[in-house]
């Protein structure tokens, strides 16, 4: 017997942070334009202590300016897909289960083409254009999210199986007006693709970080304040219900927050795949199926893989950049394989 | 032991006058429409009956006799459309499910589960209605797992992952889960349907001496005639959602009786303890 | 925290996440009953590593330097979110000399952004905004430009910056550009991350050919070359109005411009390739307002087109991919594949630049072969002499020998195929 521990916790979190903050440092230091750790250092310690005025390289102000705010937009987006995918999973008691599947990255998908579609029509000021994206993926998403718990509510509570099959058909739904919408119209959609597989070059603004950020904590926080009864649910939900779970909170509360989630990350970085699949499982192999502490790992370790993957898309092909998306495809479906297999084995 | 007739008076009260009567179901009925447009039918209909601490009731009854529904509305998952059920003079339904399963505890057949889990871990999940979010488990909490674990008889499963287990050590280990609740009320859905005769009779006295020693009100839905008769202290007889008899096993087993509720022929002698049994005949 | 477990030899084992004496303990190398394989662990390693580390760090009495760790991640974290753009702004106004003045200029999009008075620095996100600064003359200013700018032979070799979807924004921004030059091939994304760090966009979006020679003389403007921009406009309307004088009486012929084979795409009138037939004597068949529309065959047969005209890539055979169509089922019933009424023209076609001008004639020969009948002396390189007057480095210029040596070796039977 060798229960969870407060310390445990702590202890495996820290760990996690340690690999972060490597990776973090490893992706400040590699990209288009080369940076020495030292210089690196000495920067940030500027930053810190308020003097930012004073970093005079050019390359020192790049990396601040452009690196950094990308590593952050790629913490906050990794951390929030992998809770979310871990939430889904659970809701849904379903192994394949990612952010994606209840359709939010769909709806999202839509709102940001209508954005891109109306920009030229409306003359904003340049810090609201860029905004209208981001808003208008970010309105898609909770309009799917309002549809979809429409469609998987029966007698006042949500059933996972309707949710799932509301989800799954709204998506694809969703999916073909975007087709039509892109085959039909002529506007500046070139860069969509970029957005539809996963994008971090477009640094948002600092309010939108603010948002991010307080959004992820609330939204992950009701989350793992129900963690244990996301293990309790994991057993089924009749027993759950038995053993004192409110299943029917539990799973509003849930589903909300997760597609929350969900939908924040992909309103600045489009849907990048793979992160609220693998994560999770990962998570599980080596730390258990504990929701207590597979929500912080899987957040702590959802960071680490999309830094590390942007990081990859950034200078792989330099200058040029892959999308992000594109580079955990490529490593995240061999590893979900390779999961799987040890599963069956 | 006859049911005392209750009237309608403040929990209190009721427990005082009721003497140590727990669980008392009262005129329970239950009808279920497949959809808005159809009118509903009665799964059950007005059925009463009381438990006390200590005794183990059997409901008993063909298949689509209405146990599994009565046992759900005696656990508080589905509300009555008549009549309440009260456990030591509070009603199920009304509580909320926290409270509900430190109360109450049920044993069914299990879903499968997803991700793997240790016995250990499985048992431990029965604390939950007693800790607050968030909370890790305390010592208290594993030494309740461990004691529940030893009650059943299951020590030596205790870090055993759940799926390597055959159905009869997985049974006791849900059992040990339900222990490790504490509850008052240990309700369970035909718990004897995949298991070997040994194990089912091995599970029915493991629910005896429980019961005898925690005091817990045991409530079994079972269709194994010779199993309720033998365990039983009292028996609710069910066919097609009536109830037609609540009493102790000699005076529930008729030959006329079962054969007409379980539509086959059947003879009932009388062992020397006093309890029936039934034998089958084939048919001609 | 209790003593670190020992891993592999000795008197525990790690297995699984629990401690297990070696003595009572199978060997686990043997067959594993199925039932046991049906739980996915971990690797023993890994695991063992991780409670190693786990022992180590606690038994070590980290403690404390854990929670500090933990503690100034999170407060870098915090911190340097407050570093977040806005810093390189004011760092790039603070190196502007005082006497630098600004104004404000709307471009083709409507955008309106702030510029330099005088531009020194240039980087070009666009093949053809590329091709203007070097027809301008202004290509020492060009500090960058992308993977695709490959015109001139020059342009080839100046910084790169990446695609026109995908450029860095490192990689810009470090080389300092007073003025980013984009069009609608880029994206919005791009515009408003150089927006962000201040660095301003000049969007062209010509739609006519008439449009193109407009948008050079404002790029002229901006870039303070207004003389050069006067000169490149004037030849190639003077070169538009001898096009006109010879072709402008003639009917118009029908054509499809294919785009692509597979699915078929052609133009949509708004475009500015549909407007360049138009000044070659052509008349694309396809109206519609969507830009590049999918066009079936069926209405290609409906509408049967003169002629079928194509750009090359920089091959030789680049009449291949139209000939190509020859093979496909259904195309045998379109009157210009039977007749193989094919026009090739070169890829600067497809290229909103000052240089789709030859392209134009080229296509108009083609198309109008009477037209030119009275004397093809005006040398393809005198006329690439004249648009880009002070670039020494001509280099080759796909399909202009190929196309001569065609023309001598013309065989009966085969129609006006350039190649």
């Amino acid at each position: 017997m060798r229960p969870l521990t407060l310390r445990r916790l702590v202890l495996q979190c820290s760990l996690l942070m340690a690999i972060l903050f490597v990776v973090m440092v490893i992706a400040l230091k590699f990209g288009a334009v080369p940076v020495s750790l030292y210089a690196l250092g000495r920067d940030l310690l500027h930053v810190l202590i308020g003097q930012s005025s004073q970093i005079s390289s050019d390359y020192g102000l790049i990396v601040i300016n452009i690196r950094l705010p990308r590593i952050l937009l790629g913490i906050i987006v990794g951390a929030s897909l992998s809770v979310a995918g871990t939430s889904f999973q659970a809701l849904l008691r379903n192994p394949l289960a990612d952010p994606y599947v209840l359709g939010v990255s769909s709806g999202a998908a839509l709102g940001a083409i209508l954005a891109l579609i109306a920009e030229p029509h409306l003359a904003l000021a340049p810090e609201y254009a860029a905004l209208l994206t981001p808003l208008g993926a970010f309105l898609g998403a909770i309009g799917t999210i309002a549809v979809v718990y429409l469609l998987g509510v029966r007698e006042g509570q949500i059933d996972s199986s309707t949710l799932l099959l509301g989800g799954v058909i709204t998506s694809s739904f969703l999916a073909a007006i975007i087709m039509f919408l892109m085959n039909t119209l002529s506007g500046n959609l070139r860069g969509f693709t970029y957005w539809v597989m996963g994008d971090l070059s477009t640094a948002p603004q600092k309010g939108v970080y603010w948002i991010l950020v307080v959004g992820f904590f609330v939204a992950a926080g009701a989350i793992y304040t129900l963690a244990s009864d996301l293990n309790l649910l994991l057993s089924g939900e009749k027993e759950a219900m038995h053993l004192g779970v409110d299943v029917p909170r539990v799973r509003l509360v849930v589903y909300v927050a997760a597609s929350l989630l969900t939908g924040l990350a992909v309103s600045v970085s489009g849907a990048i795949g793979y992160i609220g699949l693998i994560v999770p499982h990962l998570m599980r192999f080596l730390f258990g199926s504990d929701h207590r502490v597979l929500i912080p790992t899987a957040a702590l370790g959802g960071a680490i893989a999309v830094v590390f993957a942007d990081t990859l898309a950034r200078t792989v092909l330099a200058p040029n950049e892959i999308a992000v998306g594109a580079v955990t495809a490529v490593v995240g479906a061999p590893l979900f394989v390779y999961l799987l297999r040890r599963r069956l084995r | 032991m006859s049911t005392t007739p209750t009237t309608a008076r403040s929990p209190v009260e009721m427990a005082r006058a009721a003497g140590d009567t727990r669980l008392s179901v009262e005129q329970v009925s239950y009808a279920h429409s497949a959809n808005p447009s159809q009118a509903p039918l009665f799964t059950l209909e007005a059925t009463s009956f009381q438990a006390k601490p200590g005794e183990i009731v059997a409901i008993l009854g063909p298949n689509a006799s209405g146990k599994s529904t009565l046992l759900k509305l005696i656990s508080g998952a589905l509300a009555p459309l008549s009549g309440r059920i009260l456990l030591d003079g509070f009603a199920t339904n009304v509580l909320t499910p926290r409270t509900r399963a430190q109360r109450i505890a049920v044993v069914q057949q299990e879903s499968p589960l997803l991700f793997p889990a240790r016995a250990w871990q499985f048992v431990l999940q029965g604390r939950h209605a007693y800790g607050r979010s968030l909370r890790f488990e305390s010592a208290d909490d594993l030494q309740i797992a461990k004691n529940a674990l030893a009650q059943v008889g299951a020590k030596e499963l205790t870090d055993r992952w759940m799926e390597q287990l055959s159905g009869g050590e997985k049974q006791r280990v849900i059992l040990a889960r339900a222990l490790a609740q504490q509850p008052l009320l240990l309700l369970l859905d035909e718990p004897t349907l995949h298991l070997d005769i040994a194990a089912q009779i091995g599970l029915l006295d493991v629910l005896r001496r429980l019961a005898a020693e925690n005091r817990y009100t045991v409530v079994v839905v079972t269709h194994e005639l010779n199993l309720a008769a033998e365990y039983a202290d009292q028996v609710v007889l069910l066919q097609r959602g009536r109830c037609l008899r609540v009493g102790p096993p000699a005076g529930i087993y008729q030959r006329d009786l079962l054969e007409q509720v379980f539509q086959t022929p059947l003879s009932v002698e009388f062992t020397s303890s006093g309890r029936p049994r039934v034998a089958i005949l084939p048919g001609s | 925290m209790g003593k670190v477990v020992r891993i592999g030899r000795g008197p525990a084992t790690v297995i699984g996440r629990n401690a297990v004496s070696q003595a009572t303990l199978p060997s686990r190398r043997g067959n594993r009953s199925s039932r046991e394989s049906a739980v996915p662990e971990a690797p023993d390693g890994l695991v063992g590593l991780f409670c190693f580390a786990e022992g180590f760090l606690a038994w070590k009495g980290s403690w404390i330097i854990l929670r500090s760790i933990r503690s100034v991640t999170a407060a870098l974290l915090v911190a340097t979110s407050f570093a977040v753009p806005g810093n390189w702004k004011e760092s790039q106004n603070k190196e502007v000399p005082a006497a630098e003045t600004f104004r404000e200029v709307r471009d083709e999009t409507g955008r309106t952004i702030r510029v330099p008075q005088t531009v020194k620095r240039i980087v070009s996100l666009s093949p053809n905004q590329t091709e203007i600064v070097y027809a301008l003359g202004v290509q020492d200013r060009l500090v960058g430009d992308t993977d695709y700018c490959d015109y001139p032979l020059d342009a080839q070799k100046k910084p790169k910056v990446g695609g026109t979807i995908s450029p860095s924004i490192e990689q810009i921004a470090a080389l300092h550009p007073d003025l980013v030059l984009v069009t609608k091939l880029n994206r919005l994304e791009t515009v408003q991350s150089l927006a962000q760090l201040g660095i301003p966009s000049y969007a062209i979006d010509p739609h006519t050919v008439d449009q193109i020679t407009a948008s050079s003389l404002k790029l002229a403007d901006l870039l303070g070359a207004p003389d050069a921009g006067a000169a490149l406009a004037g030849s190639i309307q003077k070169r538009l109005d001898e096009l006109q004088r010879r072709v402008g009486s003639l009917p118009p012929k029908s054509v499809l411009f294919v785009v692509w084979n597979q699915p078929l795409i052609s133009v949509g009138k708004n475009t500015f390739i549909a407007d360049a037939l138009r000044h070659a004597g052509a008349l694309s068949v396809v109206e519609t307002e969507q830009g590049w529309p999918q066009v079936s065959l069926e209405e290609v047969v409906r509408l049967q087109p003169d002629y079928l005209v194509g750009a090359s890539s920089h091959s030789e055979n680049s009449s291949s991919e139209l000939e190509s169509l020859t093979a496909l089922s259904g195309w045998n019933m379109v009157d210009a594949v039977i007749h193989r009424r094919f026009a090739v023209v070169s890829d600067a076609i497809n290229r909103p630049s000052p240089r789709i001008v030859s392209a134009i004639e080229d296509l108009a020969r083609q198309l109008h072969p009477e037209a030119f009948a009275d004397g093809p002396d005006l040398s393809k390189q005198k006329l690439m002499g004249q648009i880009f007057p002070v670039d020494p480095v001509i280099g080759s210029r796909p399909g202009v020998f190929s196309r001569h040596r065609h023309e001598n070796s013309f065989s009966p039977g085969v129609c006006a195929c350039a190649r």
